[in-house]
């Protein structure tokens, strides 16, 4: 079943473009959301992020950060992660403002905040389409390390999905399975369009 | 024109009837899709009325083969149905049938279609019956139609099935229910469809039968989660009904009260089992979570059980948060001490129309506008309700201010549009939310009038009561803060500490007071002199130390902005920077009693506690002016109260009044004034930043008297916190290395790294966000980088600092173990030249490696890795130390000591391979291997770094064999294939090696059984081990098995050869002798050697005896490596000294038979020690005694040894019988005539008998006859002798002993015959055995003795015993006896002569011998035998020398 799987975390910078990185690579249809304020990427402290709008391009940012200090950001990993992003797509894209993108069947989520924010968006749109989606949350740190791990996951994940008709009858037991194999906790919920 | 129209409409009916035909005759799906999709929009595209005709085709369609195609079509007449409500009677019984379809996806379109379209149609049919009585026929089918298929649909959600299909069901049921329940959000003029539109009458539809069927259908959704129903449903019915539930509940918060119950017995992990319970539990959290957020009174009941069941959820972690939540959704904080202000507020509420929970929320405002009106000393949540107060207020007063003080207090506006309703319920006691609920009710005005009924009725009586009881509180207040009383009210309390009532118009007033009662321009107005009185206040304060340095900071700002402020209004100029002058020093005043006149005047500076002050010392003035003691009035006045207002105002009225005329600041420095809040200035971000370093630097440099003070533990903190607070471009993490650099020691450097460095790990880990956490590792790393290298650079290798801090350290970045790898491997030689101390450097990178490996688990494999690079070092020194750690330290830690010895094995099998094809070509160089050498040209040089890097990687391998021995065997298996480079290098360190490991067990093992072609290697560890100490006997057990079995080589036994029994290395003697010369000389060096305490295993007399007793035949070993090692012995003057050469001459004279070499050992002799010709001369003449003549080949030694020692010999030649004369000098005819001259000398004439004169020519031949008779019995004897001997071979049956020296009277026998030499010898086995103990007691007593020619006297003390046991050995055999006599009767006819011989021979066969001069003296008597004698002595010569010719041919060739 070809399955429209949304990866989302709260910047569409790392986790979910990891993930975006990986589904894609192997044929899935897929598209990532961040679903903070803004983007926020580490600056030269913790006090000062280097923010950005969704839209703004990833490739603005790398020549941004790579202008700024390219020692430090070749350090912390930002700018192979801007490279590796901007060769997915172009920019980040905020998960609220992604009507226009149409329906999903899976939604991935790295983050408990994230999970709930896009619940309470989708319980806050018009649920007209009698469309079900899966919202799946996957704890996974921010960093590359773990980001790596967890994009693998996500794409095992849903390559178990995508062998399915549907997904609703099979959930559960992939759900477990996955949880029996790798020894993480999945939480999923289900929404409608 | 219509015609136009008719005919595109025709054109296209007909048009799309042709896609709807080929659509169903198509066969394959995508075409069949395809025309469906070219259908579906050419509808849409439509304008006109849909072409009825159409209709049968799609439900044609509705049943084709395809899933796909059925699901399409559904969805195309779903939208055809919605369009055009009519059609719905012949589509929605289709639609029914297709619910029962066998594809989910079908059915599941037909439920999304149905639920568009019932919306719509109920939508259609409310508003056609509310306008008109009469419905519309059609309509009416569609809408009966409409209720059948939703109740087919809710079916679905109720029973079994896909669970894809009942998830749209339950969301339909879910749709229902909201669309047959009025929206209270939505108001009723809104374009959307609300059911509440039905009230206003509708012939069919009635809303009540409406909502009792939404009820009924939330009770089968909830009946579905009760107990029994959930077990069968799976985990993600449940999660979807949850939110299908949570979403009902927050958009219908009416049904609160029963959707919350079921939610809250949910007990998700009873029938929830493992996995999905998260699941369910985090649905559930949202669902209490949004449920908490509800302000629906239904819900209120409900909030204490959600956080409870929240708090179960969450195990407690995010209920705190629920709390906040909770409380911020009300609007304050809760505190359950100030019930009255709370019935105050509710009262301001009940004004407010609509809650504002999002500015509500903002719980920001609670400290500003606390700061700004706020009474309490203990600064607790008073202040958050105090605040709305203040809002209303200034919200009418605002008009008389200007917009800049309005503006410069966003809180205060904001909050007064926010009075939350149900703010009333923040107290959690149930009488308390009773009241904010009936608030948020009566605040609702007459729409709630029905769910105030239902509350009134729902609670007890009692607590009705309570209720109107605490409500009584507010009626009061309400009147006054509502309505006109507004002006009053805030006159009374901008009256506080101003006589601003009084000055300025109530409005003014009220705008200084919202701003802030508290104003310190205020009090400068009053009173011009108040600056100084700052500067007063500011001396006595300096003194509270104490008080945090931010409120003041705060207060900064507040009086900042109360003086621009007032600035505008244009009643006051004062600098700005007086206050911040004021303010920077100081702390906070007030709470000093002495101070506290002073400090009035400074109260905005102050923060919460100051406001306290003001009304403090406002009271107190009233009762004293002298300034009692502030703290007894400091227990909080309340201002909220109205009734404190008045006697307050005036009494400070008063005051002020005094305090306005006062002219001197010294006499009247008391004057109260209201306070202002301190409103937030912004600094720039540079004044920021300046301010942020100048504190942290204080901090830095504050460590002298933190110390002392003993608060440097919390020095530390503080540091690492701010630091990671700081924005970077302060760098606060460089002055503070720079701190902790420039003294490590005294700044208790190590203590505070380590605090920072724990400080930014717990950062980097903590779930925090991404940019953070990267951030602080990459603080973290080049802090402890940065300090590491410092450390180094700064620091003698030998201290301590450096590895402590890398123990101590929370994690070791990559950057930091490179670093200490640095320190242990590194990298290039010049390098390490450079840098002097590296050794040490080395020690301190290996003693910190092991401290980590010790005690770091983690990294214990890169450490590790660390010293066994180290360990292969190409310099030795550096390799040496780590070695030395690896093999003794980190060896023995069991967890490593595979790998360890994995690395050292391989670095040892590498090196075989390697070097090995290194050598083979470059070509073949892998990538493993050692560094390449410099060109592959130059094989010299090759060879030198071959062998160091051999080496270097052996060295750790050989370390660990000292440890574990079994390891050596694998030097063993490499040997073979190793290169000469590699050998070498074995070889070099195996003597240490083994002289360390010793003749342990595994050793031996090894040794007993060596791999092929590990010979070499053999030998050396053989050679190292007997070196230094004797070797045991199991080494020395397993040397000699290992040559008897497997190694021939004799060699392999040369180093034991000192400690092998005598016999032992008698046996393997020969094999020695058959080595090249050099080999033997030095088996015959460790053989003479032995071991130091015990003497050497053989005598060089030994020696030499056992070479001659070698036999070529017997022993297959040339008679030139015999000779050979002949001359090698007598090469070594020093060891086989004259005397030794006398002894064994000596000894060897005596063997029967006489060694085949015996002679030409005796030239050899004469040769190397000519002193030994007397000796020699002796030798000789017993050699005549012994018939000489009768072995060839030693009788041609025998006369070359005469020759050679002429005239000496002359001697012993006249003793020769005539005969043996006779054949010498034909021999040797030189000797003839210097013989006989000797001979012609008249006293050795006279001794000699006649027939050897006549040999020598002194006198003619004429005693032939006497001669042969004599030689005749002589031959007799000999055959008698012959037989004797034959009998005796019989009873002598051991023939080992082959050093059998003769005895001087068997001399007389053996003269019989030579063929019996072999038979004598066995005859004289017996007596061998003795003479060989006499023998063996001759050599102990003295080698001297035997050299001297006397020493015969103790030989015939031998012969003598010898000679009798011979003769009672013959006489105890009868036989022999009775030949003898035969013999002797024989004899008798011969003559008198001949007896007299026999007789003679009896006589030496019986009585002991004489003397050798007894000989000459039988000789002498015998002068007539001579010549017979000299005839069978030729003819048996001659027989003997056929007998032993072959023998004797081969040793004269030796000879010559």
């Amino acid at each position: 079943m070809r399955f429209r799987y949304a990866m989302v975390c709260s910047s569409n910078q790392n986790r979910s473009m990891e993930a975006h990185f990986l589904l894609k690579r192997q044929g899935l249809d897929v598209a990532s959301y961040g679903t903070g304020s803004h983007v926020k990427l580490p600056g030269p402290s913790a006090r000062e992020p280097n923010v950005y709008d969704f839209g703004t391009p990833y490739k603005q940012m790398f020549d941004e950060l790579r202008r700024k200090d390219p020692e430090l950001y070749k350090r912390n990993g930002i700018l192979q992660m801007l490279k590796r992003n901007l060769n997915v797509k172009l920019a980040p894209q905020r998960w609220q403002d992604n009507a226009g993108d149409g329906v999903f069947d899976v939604v991935m989520t790295f983050e408990e905040k994230v999970f709930d924010s896009v619940l309470e968006d989708l319980n806050n749109r018009e649920q007209s389409l009698m469309k079900t989606i899966l919202v799946m949350n996957l704890e996974v740190k921010d960093n590359h390390e773990e980001a790596a791990i967890g994009g693998r996951l996500a794409s095992e994940l849903c390559q178990e999905i995508e062998g399915n008709e549907t997904w609703e009858d099979t959930i559960d037991d992939i759900v477990a399975g996955f949880e029996k194999q790798q020894r993480r906790k999945l939480v999923y919920s289900i929404s409608f369009y | 024109m219509v015609g136009a129209i008719m005919a595109s409409s025709s054109y296209s009916r007909g048009k799309l009837q042709g896609l709807a035909r080929s659509a169903k005759s198509a066969t394959d799906l995508p075409p069949k899709l395809h025309r469906l999709r070219n259908l579906r929009r050419n509808l849409q595209g439509e304008a006109s009325v849909f072409p009825a005709e159409l209709l049968p085709l799609l439900f044609d369609l509705l049943s084709d083969q395809f899933g796909a195609a059925r699901k399409f079509v559904a969805e195309i007449l779903g939208e055809i149905g919605l369009n055009d409500v009519e059609l719905l009677p012949e589509i929605v019984p289709l639609f029914i049938k297709s619910l029962q379809d066998d594809t989910p996806a079908v059915v599941r379109q037909v439920i999304a279609s149905a639920s568009a379209l019932f919306p719509s149609t109920l939508h259609k049919f409310a508003l056609q019956g509310l306008h008109s009585s009469e419905l519309d026929e059609l309509l009416q089918s569609s809408w009966t139609w409409m209720l059948k298929f939703k109740d087919e649909i809710c079916s679905l959600a109720f029973k079994q099935g896909n669970s894809g299909v009942k998830l749209c069901a339950i969301k339909f049921v879910q749709a229902l229910i909201l669309l047959y329940t009025p929206d209270p959000s939505v108001s009723l003029e809104s374009q959307d469809f609300n059911i509440s539109i039905l009230r206003g009458g509708h012939p069919v539809l009635n809303i009540g039968d409406l909502s009792i069927e939404a009820s009924q259908k939330l009770a089968s959704l909830l009946d579905q989660l009760r107990h029994p129903a959930a077990k069968s449903l799976n985990s993600s019915t449940i999660i979807f009904l949850i939110n299908s539930l949570s979403s009902v509940a927050k958009k219908r918060p009416a049904y609160c009260g029963r959707i919350l119950p079921v939610l809250l017995s949910l007990d998700a992990p009873s029938f929830l089992k493992g996995v999905h319970a998260a699941a369910a539990n985090l649905a559930l959290k949202t669902v209490f979570l949004s449920c908490l957020e509800c302000t629906h009174p239904a819900a209120a009941p409900w909030k204490d059980r959600l956080i409870g069941a929240l708090k179960e959820i969450e195990g407690g972690s995010r209920a705190e948060k629920a709390e906040d939540l909770f409380y911020a959704t009300n609007g304050s904080i809760q505190d359950k001490d100030c019930v009255e202000d709370t019935k105050f507020q509710v009262s301001v509420e009940q004004n407010s129309l609509r809650a504002n929970s999002v500015v509500a929320e903002s719980n920001f405002g609670r400290k500003r506008s606390g700061s700004e009106y706020n009474i309490d000393l203990n600064g607790d949540a008073l202040t958050g309700k105090r605040s709305r107060i203040t809002p209303s207020v200034s919200g009418e007063s605002t008009e008389g201010l200007n917009g800049n003080s309005v503006g410069s207090l966003p809180l205060v506006t904001s909050t007064s549009t926010g009075p939350s309703n149900s703010r009333g319920v923040s107290d959690t006691g149930p009488v308390q939310q009773l009241v904010a609920m009936f608030g948020a009710l009566v605040a609702q005005g007459e729409k709630a009038i029905g769910s105030l009924e239902i509350l009134i009725s729902s609670i007890s009586a009692d607590l009705l009561a309570d209720v109107v009881m605490a409500n009584m509180h507010n009626i009061l207040l309400n009147s006054s803060s509502y309505a006109d009383g507004t002006d009053e009210l805030v006159m009374n309390m901008s009256i506080v500490g101003s006589d601003a009532q009084i000055k300025y118009p109530p409005s003014f007033v009220a705008g200084v007071l919202s701003l802030s009662t508290a104003f310190p321009p205020v009090a400068a107005l009053i009173n011009p002199h108040t600056p100084k009185t700052e500067n007063e206040g500011e001396e006595l304060c300096v003194h509270h130390v104490d008080q945090p340095i931010f409120p003041s900071v705060d207060a900064v700002l507040a009086s900042g902005l109360s003086a621009s402020s007032v600035n505008e209004e244009g009643n006051i100029e004062l600098p700005p920077n007086v206050d911040y002058r004021g303010n920077i020093e100081s702390g906070i005043p007030g709470l000093d009693s002495s101070a506290q006149r002073y400090v009035l005047s400074e109260a905005p500076f102050t923060s919460v506690l100051g406001s306290t002050n003001v009304e403090a010392a406002s009271k107190n003035q009233d009762t004293s002016a002298s300034g009692e003691l502030l703290l007894a009035v400091i227990p909080s006045v309340s201002v909220d109260k109205s009734e404190e207002f008045s006697p307050k105002a005036t009494g400070i009225g008063s005051y002020s009044l005094v305090s306005s005329t006062a002219t001197s600041l010294a006499s009247a420095p008391q004057f109260v004034l209201p306070k202002i809040s301190a409103p937030v200035v912004n600094l720039s971000d540079e004044e920021k930043d300046s301010l942020q370093k100048l504190v942290f630097l204080r901090i830095v440099e504050a460590y002298k008297q933190v110390s002392m003070s003993g608060g440097s533990q919390l020095r530390f903190s503080l540091l690492a916190h701010l630091g990671v607070e700081f924005p970077s471009e302060l760098d606060p993490w460089k002055m503070l290395q720079e701190h902790i650099l420039s003294d490590y020691l005294s700044h208790e450097g190590h203590e505070l790294t380590v605090r920072v460095l724990y400080r930014l790990y717990g950062e980097a880990e903590a779930e925090q966000d991404f940019f953070s956490s990267t951030t602080a590792a990459s603080a973290y790393e080049s802090f402890l980088v940065a300090v590491a290298e410092a450390l180094r650079d700064s620091f003698p290798p030998s201290d301590k600092s450096l590895s402590k801090l890398l123990g101590d350290s929370p994690f070791l970045p990559k950057s930091v173990l490179k670093l200490l790898e640095s320190f242990c491997c590194p990298e290039s030689g010049d390098k390490v030249e450079k840098d002097l101390p590296s050794g040490d450097r080395v020690t301190q990178g290996l003693s910190a490696v092991w401290s980590l490996i010790l005690t770091r688990p983690g990294i214990r494999n890169d450490c590790l890795k660390i010293a066994l690079q180290s360990a292969v070092h190409p310099l030795e020194e550096i390799r040496m130390k780590a070695i030395r750690l690896v093999a003794n330290k980190l060896y023995s830690l069991s967890f490593i000591t595979q790998q360890i010895e994995e690395f050292a094995k391989d670095k040892l099998f590498s090196v075989v391979s390697c070097i090995s094809s290194e050598r083979g070509g470059p070509e073949t160089l892998s990538n493993d291997c050692v560094k390449p050498v410099s060109g592959a040209g130059m094989d010299s040089s090759l060879e030198a770094t071959s062998v160091t890097e051999a080496q270097r990687c052996l060295s750790l391998y050989f370390a660990l064999c000292t440890k574990k021995h079994a390891l050596f065997v694998h030097v063993f298996s490499i040997y073979k294939d190793a290169s000469d480079p590699v050998k070498q290098a074995i070889h070099r360190q195996i003597p240490i090696l083994v002289r360390t490991m010793g003749s342990s067990s595994e050793l031996l093992k090894i040794i007993a059984d060596p791999p092929n072609g590990s010979e070499n290697l053999l030998m050396q560890v053989l050679q190292t081990l007997t070196e230094a100490a004797k070797p045991s006997l199991e080494l020395i057990h397993t040397i000699r098995k290992l040559f008897d079995t497997r190694i021939k080589d004799v060699e392999i036994i040369f180093p034991i050869l000192p400690f092998m029994p005598r016999d032992d290395v008698l046996r393997v003697f020969p094999h020695m002798v058959s080595l090249p010369m050099e080999k033997f000389q030095v088996a015959l060096s460790r053989v003479l050697q032995g071991p130091s305490q015990s003497g050497p295993v053989l005598s060089p007399s030994e020696v030499l005896i056992a070479i001659h007793s070698i036999d070529p035949a017997r022993d297959g070993i040339p008679l030139k490596q015999i000779t050979d090692a002949c001359n090698t012995c007598f090469a070594q003057r020093q060891t086989f000294t004259q005397q030794v050469l006398a002894g064994v001459l000596n000894q060897l004279v005596q063997q029967i038979p006489l060694p085949m070499l015996f002679m030409r050992t005796v030239l050899q002799a004469i040769g190397a020690f000519p002193a030994l010709s007397d000796f020699i001369m002796e030798i000789l003449s017993r050699l005549v005694s012994k018939q000489i003549w009768k072995y060839p080949k030693l009788w041609v030694g025998f006369l070359k040894c005469a020759q050679s020692t002429q005239p000496q010999s002359y001697k012993v030649l006249l003793q020769l019988p005539p005969t043996q004369l006779g054949n010498a000098l034909t021999k040797i005819s030189s000797l003839r005539a210097p013989l006989a001259a000797h001979a012609s000398q008249p006293d050795i004439q006279s001794s000699l008998p006649r027939s050897t004169l006549a040999v020598l020519g002194l006198v003619p031949d004429s005693q032939g006859t006497q001669t042969s008779q004599v030689q005749a019995s002589e031959t007799q004897e000999s055959q008698v002798q012959a037989s004797e001997t034959q009998e005796s071979q019989v009873q002598a049956s051991e023939t080992q002993e082959s050093q059998v020296q003769a005895s001087e009277t068997q001399e007389s026998q053996v003269q019989a015959s030579e063929t019996q030499e072999s038979q004598m010898q066995a005859s004289e086995t017996q007596e061998g055995q003795g003479k060989q103990q006499a023998s063996e007691s001759q050599e102990q007593t003295s080698p001297s003795q035997q050299v001297s020619v006397p020493l015969s006297h103790s030989e015939t003390d031998h012969n003598q015993e010898t000679s009798q046991v011979v003769a009672s050995h013959s006489q105890s055999s009868p036989i022999a006896t009775g030949r003898s006599e035969t013999s002797q009767s024989q004899s008798s006819p011969i003559g008198a002569g001949q007896s007299e011989v026999s007789q003679t021979t009896q006589v030496s066969d019986s009585d002991p011998p004489l003397a050798p001069t007894s000989h000459t003296q039988t000789s002498d008597s015998q002068p007539d035998n001579e010549k017979m004698e000299e005839d069978t002595a030729t003819s048996e010569n001659e027989r003997s020398e056929v007998d032993k010719s072959k023998e004797s041919s081969a040793e004269e060739e030796e000879e010559e």
